[in-house]
Order: C-alpha cells, then sequence, then structure tokens
C-alpha cells in the first residue's frame, strides 16, 4: 500500500470516529472515542511527516498527543462524567440521517476541494476532503444536537478537522504556530466545560431548548 | 525606547494586570480596593505606551517586534489607538458601573477580581490581534478575544447572561473557525510561491508576492475569512450572538466588544482583502465587502426602529456601523477606504460613549426597557444631557464626528458610481436619526416618574462619557493633523501602494483631500 493510501485511509477512519463520538449518548463515552479519534489524527501526522519528511509533524503529532489523546479526554471525561445519569436528550436526528448527511458533507466538500491546484493538496486530495467534511460534521453537531454537552463535542469534532487541514497544507508553518492553536484548542475546551456546568446549575438541564429565553 | 521594547512592554503590561487583577481576589477584605487601584495604574500605563508607540509610528516607522511576528504599521496604529482609549475610558466608567453591582450585590468582591481580570485580559488578545504580522497568530488572537470576554458577557451568572455567553461562545467559536481555513488556504498558497515557510506566514512579505499567488485559491480563502471573521466583526448575517452579548454584558464590557472588538476582526478582514486584491483584482473583495456592508445596514435599520432595550437598540446599531464601514471598505479607492477608516474612529468613540450611557440609565432606574425608563433628564441631568448628545451624535447630526464619516462615506459612493444605493442608504440613516429622536424623546425629556430620587451617579461614570463627547465633537469640527497623517498612510496600505512606507512617502494626491 502506497502511503498516499494509508493516509486517505486514516483520514476515513476519523469520519467514522466522529459519527461514534455524534451517536454515543453517554458523555464519558464519548470523551474515550474522542480520544480515539485524535489518536488516528495523530497517526495521520506521524504518517504525512514519514512521507514529506517534515519534522516539524513529528513535533505536532508529539503535542497532539498529549494534548488531544490525553489531556482535553480526561478534562471531558472527569468535568462531564457526573452527566451520564441525566437522561439522555433525543438526538434532533436519526442516525440514518446523520449518516446521510455525513455522505452529502463528503461529497460537497470533494466539490469544494476539487479547483485547489496546490501542490500539496495534489497528492492528499481525499484526506482534504475529508478535513473538510470533518469540520463540516463538527458544525451539524453543534447545530443539530439539542444537548449542550454535544455541542462541545461538536467543537472538538470541528477542531480535529482543522488541525488535519492545517497539517495537509501547512505543515511547513514554524511549530510555535500550532502551539497557539492547540493552546486555543485547550482553553476553549476549559471554557466550553466551565460554561456548560455552569448552566446545568442555573437551569437545572442541558437542553439547548431551554436557552431561549432571548429573542428579537 | 526601541520598537520592538514598546511593543512588548505593552503586551507585558496588560499580562501582569490582568494577572494581578485576579490575583487579589486572595486579599479578603481589601479586594476590591487593590483591584481598582491595579486596573486603573496598568490602564494608564498601557495607554502612555499605546501613545509612544503612535508617536514613533506618525514619524514614519514601522515597529517590529519578536522577530516581524508583530508589527505596527500606521493601519494597525489606528486600531492599536482605539483599543487603548476605549479600553481605557470604559475601564474608568466600570470603577463607577461595578462598585454599584457590588452595592446591589449583582457580583461579590471575588467576582470583581475575576471581572477586571479578564477585561485587561481581553485588551491583551485584542492587542495582539492588531499588532500580529503573523496570519496564523492573527487568528489565535481573534480566537483569544472569544476565550477571554466570554467571562465578562456571563460574568453576572444569571440565565440570561449565561445564555448570552453560550451562544456568543459557541457562534464566535465556530466563526473563527472558518477563518483558520482562509488563513491556512493563503498560507498555504503563499507557501508555494516563497520560500522559506515562516515568511509565506508574514503579511508584510506575502503582501510583497500577492500578485503571483494564486487566484482561485485566494478567492476560497477570502470567503471563508469574511464569514469567519465577519461573525465577530458584528456583520449580518453572522451577528446572532450580538444582541444578546451586548445586552448581558456590563455596560463597559459591552462598549468594548462594540467599540474595539469588531474593529480588531474588520482589520483582520482588510488585511486579508488587501492580498485578495492584490491576488484577484480588486473587485471581488470589494463586492463581497459591499454586500454584507448594505445588507448589514439595512438590517440593522429594521432592528433598531423596533427596539424597545435600549442595550440591544445599541447592539443593531453596532451592526449598521459596522456595516457601514464594510460598505465603505467595499466601495474601495483612497475616498471609501479613508471614509471607512474614519467611521471605524467614529464609531469606536460614539458607541463606547452610548454605551457606557446605558449603563447610567441601568444604574438609574434599574432597567434597560425604553418604556419605563422616562424623563432622564429631570433625574440624571448630566447623564441626560450627555446621552441625549449622544443619539443626536450617533445619529449623525454635524457638528459631531459620525456625520462626517457618513457623508465621506456617501460622496465615495455617489463617485464611485452607486449614486441610487447611497440614496437608499441615506433613508435608512435616517430611519436610524428617526429612532433615536424617539428615544429620545420618549426616555430623555418629558416628566420624571413619581417617587425618584434626583441626582446623577458617581464622577467616575459621567467623566469618561464627557471626555468621549468632547473627543467626537474636536474631530466633527476639525480632524487633528496626526489623525489625518496616520488616515492617509494606512489608505495606502489598505489598497497595497505601499505595504511598508518608507521614511520619504509622499501621500498621495487623492489622500491629500484629508488635509
Amino acid at each position: 500500500m502506497k502511503e498516499t493510501d494509508l493516509i486517505n485511509s486514516l483520514a476515513g477512519l476519523l469520519i467514522f470516529t466522529s459519527l461514534l463520538v455524534i451517536e454515543t449518548r453517554r458523555p464519558s463515552r464519548a470523551a474515550q472515542f474522542y480520544s480515539l479519534q485524535s489518536l488516528v489524527l495523530v497517526s495521520i501526522f506521524v504518517a504525512v511527516g514519514h512521507m514529506t519528511g517534515s519534522t516539524e509533524l513529528y513535533l505536532w503529532a508529539a503535542s497532539s498527543l498529549l494534548t488531544k489523546v490525553i489531556l482535553v479526554p480526561a478534562i471531558l471525561y472527569f468535568a462531564l462524567r457526573k452527566f451520564d445519569a441525566v437522561l439522555p436528550l433525543p438526538s434532533a436526528m436519526r442516525i440514518a440521517a446523520v449518516v446521510v448527511l455525513a455522505a452529502v458533507v463528503v461529497v460537497g466538500c470533494a466539490l469544494l476541494v476539487a479547483p485547489i491546484t496546490l501542490p500539496m493538496a495534489e497528492a492528499f486530495r481525499p484526506a482534504l476532503t475529508v478535513s473538510l467534511a470533518h469540520f463540516f460534521l463538527g458544525i451539524a453537531c453543534i447545530v443539530t444536537q439539542r444537548n449542550i454537552i454535544k455541542q462541545i463535542f461538536g467543537y472538538c469534532l470541528m477542531e480535529n478537522g482543522s488541525h488535519l487541514t492545517l497539517a495537509l497544507l501547512a505543515n511547513q508553518a514554524p511549530e510555535l504556530v500550532e502551539i497557539g492553536i492547540a493552546t486555543d484548542a485547550v482553553f476553549a475546551v476549559v471554557i466550553f466545560t466551565v460554561l456548560a456546568r455552569r448552566i446545568q446549575r442555573t437551569f437545572d438541564s442541558l437542553d439547548s431548548d431551554d436557552l431561549r429565553t432571548l429573542r428579537g | 525606547m526601541t520598537g520592538a521594547v514598546l511593543i512588548e512592554a505593552l503586551l507585558l503590561t496588560l499580562l501582569v494586570t490582568s494577572l494581578a487583577a485576579f490575583a487579589t481576589r486572595w486579599l479578603g477584605s481589601w479586594t476590591v480596593r487593590s483591584v481598582e487601584i491595579v486596573h486603573l495604574v496598568g490602564l494608564t500605563l498601557a495607554l502612555l505606551l499605546t501613545g509612544t508607540i503612535i508617536a514613533k509610528v506618525l514619524r514614519r516607522e514601522t515597529l517590529y517586534a519578536l522577530g516581524d511576528w508583530l508589527f505596527v504599521d500606521s493601519l494597525g496604529a489606528i486600531f492599536l489607538g482605539l483599543i487603548a482609549v476605549v479600553g481605557f475610558l470604559s475601564g474608568v466608567y466600570s470603577i463607577g458601573y461595578m462598585r454599584h453591582g457590588l452595592a446591589k450585590a449583582d457580583l461579590d468582591p471575588r467576582g470583581l477580581a475575576t471581572f477586571y481580570g479578564f477585561f485587561s485580559l481581553f485588551l491583551l488578545a485584542m492587542s495582539m490581534a492588531v499588532l500580529s504580522n503573523n496570519l496564523v497568530l492573527m487568528w489565535v488572537a481573534i480566537e483569544g478575544t472569544t476565550l477571554s470576554s466570554v467571562f465578562l458577557v456571563g460574568i453576572y451568572g444569571t440565565r440570561t447572561s449565561l445564555e448570552a455567553a453560550w451562544k456568543y461562545l459557541v457562534i464566535c467559536t465556530v466563526g473563527v473557525a472558518l477563518g483558520l481555513y482562509g488563513t491556512v488556504l493563503v498560507f498555504a498558497s503563499a507557501n508555494a510561491v516563497m520560500a522559506p515557510p515562516g515568511s509565506a506566514m508574514l503579511w508584510t512579505e506575502v503582501m510583497k508576492h500577492a500578485t503571483s499567488l494564486e487566484p482561485a485559491t485566494i478567492s476560497m480563502a477570502f470567503v471563508f475569512v469574511l464569514i469567519g471573521f465577519g461573525t465577530k466583526a458584528e456583520l449580518f448575517p453572522m451577528h446572532g450572538w450580538l444582541p444578546d452579548a451586548l445586552s448581558g454584558a456590563p455596560s463597559p464590557a459591552s462598549a468594548l466588544l462594540s467599540g474595539a472588538l469588531a474593529n480588531c476582526a474588520m482589520l483582520v478582514i482588510v488585511r486579508h482583502a488587501a492580498i485578495a486584491a492584490l491576488a484577484v483584482g480588486p473587485h471581488f473583495p470589494q463586492t463581497l465587502l459591499l454586500v454584507f456592508g448594505v445588507l448589514s445596514i439595512v438590517v440593522g435599520t429594521l432592528f433598531i426602529a423596533v427596539q424597545r432595550d435600549v442595550k440591544r437598540l445599541l447592539a443593531y446599531s453596532s451592526l449598521e456601523n459596522m456595516g457601514m464601514i464594510a460598505l465603505g471598505f467595499g466601495l474601495g479607492g483612497p475616498l471609501g477606504v479613508a471614509a471607512a477608516l474614519l467611521h471605524v474612529i467614529n464609531h469606536s468613540l460614539a458607541k463606547t460613549m452610548l454605551f457606557c450611557g446605558s449603563g447610567n440609565i441601568v444604574i438609574k432606574y434599574g432597567t434597560r426597557d425604553l418604556r419605563r425608563v422616562k424623563g432622564m433628564l429631570k433625574t440624571a441631568p448630566f447623564s441626560g444631557v450627555l446621552l441625549m448628545v449622544g443619539f443626536l451624535a450617533m445619529g449623525g447630526i454635524p457638528p459631531f464626528n459620525v456625520f462626517l464619516s457618513e457623508f465621506l462615506t456617501v460622496t465615495a459612493g455617489v463617485k464611485a458610481g452607486y449614486g441610487w444605493l447611497m440614496v437608499v442608504c441615506l433613508i435608512f440613516l435616517t430611519v436610524i436619526l428617526a429612532s433615536f429622536v424617539r428615544v429620545i424623546s420618549g426616555s430623555i425629556l418629558g416628566p420624571a416618574p413619581g417617587g425618584m430620587s434626583r441626582g446623577d451617579p458617581s464622577a467616575w461614570t459621567l467623566a469618561p462619557l464627557a471626555v468621549l463627547l468632547a473627543l467626537m465633537l474636536a474631530i466633527g469640527v476639525h480632524v487633528p493633523g496626526p489623525m489625518v497623517q496616520l488616515m492617509s498612510d494606512a489608505t495606502e496600505t489598505v489598497l497595497g501602494i505601499s505595504p511598508t512606507h518608507a521614511a520619504d512617502t509622499a501621500p498621495t494626491k487623492e489622500t491629500t483631500w484629508l488635509k
């Protein structure tokens, strides 16, 4: 198997893991699936690094292993575990509909990526498509899920998608840049969880439909 | 001091102020007094440092720091100056406003330390955003502005403020993430024609090679940038968070969100538009800015006309004014760009003044509902007069500053051949003025409700308003020379005439009209 094939298949695996994150009901389990997904992401970084000889990518892989496979999932796991017992909110969409939506998103992104003629984009077009699709799946998760905890996971998926795009198109960027982005991501997750817990305490609910007093 | 030292000192001052403010929460009964001192000293220092930086830029120096990752050109200097002025004045205002919140037990002393801590942190993130020469660092800083201001919006912990904070966080992180795609596409296409990779990330370097960038990729990148950063620049239709966040936050924080934050995101858009104009041609980015600008004006005006909550009304006025700024950049040409830059300054000052003024309404009446606010001129005469004049100025009455930039924008539009569109804009501006007059006649003039004590809130809440109004009048009567110089240099930067101006650059004929 050629390396590009490996990278593109791993990217496909990302979509599968994000469906797991979206459809899992217990927050603690979703955090574990998110960690698994980040592991796939890290392996893509290593593969791309091996292929392009870009040493920055190994650094990215190391820092992502630390933040995305361990730190962020741990934060999510311990902060949100207590909501496991909360009655799961009905998803706004059926599983079948989510899968169809995912397919539509992937096709749409393939069309969007097609005109990009950058040197890096040529080799990784399927992976690039997946990274963009992954990003939009995250947004779809935020929009369709009523549970605000799921919206946090939607953010995480979105972020993994953009991280992959970054690795494919901008892997020669200085390491400091990646650190800046990763720091933002970690702080964002912390702030999301702190705010979600305060909302749960104040509203006694995790339903975003209850967050609709402000209008007009 | 050299430029690099000044820039680093400014960022360090804001960081230390923020950390010190957070730390005062452990000082027990000393918390309130010490956090106020830390806050005021820090903001004063930041204002002085910014003034020194701008003085250097006025001598036609471009300052760099951290290996060219940070820089101040004339364009950046305008926005940096606004952050310092708006930050300082709303910071002084917050002393009076937050003391009132403490007295009413809306928050405790520890909450106050948190508020001031995030206040300076927010200023730091905004300063980073306008100082950044590195395109990705620009993105990181804009994301940082969201993260550092979420708790300013939700500081009271009430249902509505938490809801507003959540909406703000979700919409803006999604929006700004789209901006990252735009940024990455610009870097990737610059990296294909430039070496080494590090320089393909610097705006000043990318501008030098912008004409050789691949047009299709840059077009797509600019769409991502406009939608992404447009979310934070308060443009329609990405403005969903705006009325909630601006009405939920404490008034001085609303002033920062509207008077400083929106500009930072607009600057990022403008810097990307300058790249796109060279790579794709000016027509593409300008048309997009024009469309988003006009839509924001139309929608903003319609919501202003029906709004009964004073802070939501001001929020929609921000939507309309950011639309006006986008329109100016969209019209393009030296006149359009200069008008937009002047409107950035004018709107910031006026909106900071009105948001702080709305705080006085909240202090006095305990509500933002304009139907329950009556006879402000009788109950709080100074606040009443300041607010009345402020609303008229924001509505575009001469001799105040907003009139000047709106007039220039419309002139630029007519010159660019958009006569009919400018007539439509003028009609909408008239509707806005009428809505503001309705606020004045309904809530500021007229008889006061019975049983209300007469008297203004403390001087802390009046002095910043008076200073802002004086600045607005001064600019409206005669735009000061240094400001003209910054604006004409910045206009050339936006138009790609002199990305980094040399010491001997003379202003072009088109920009000399400002003088």
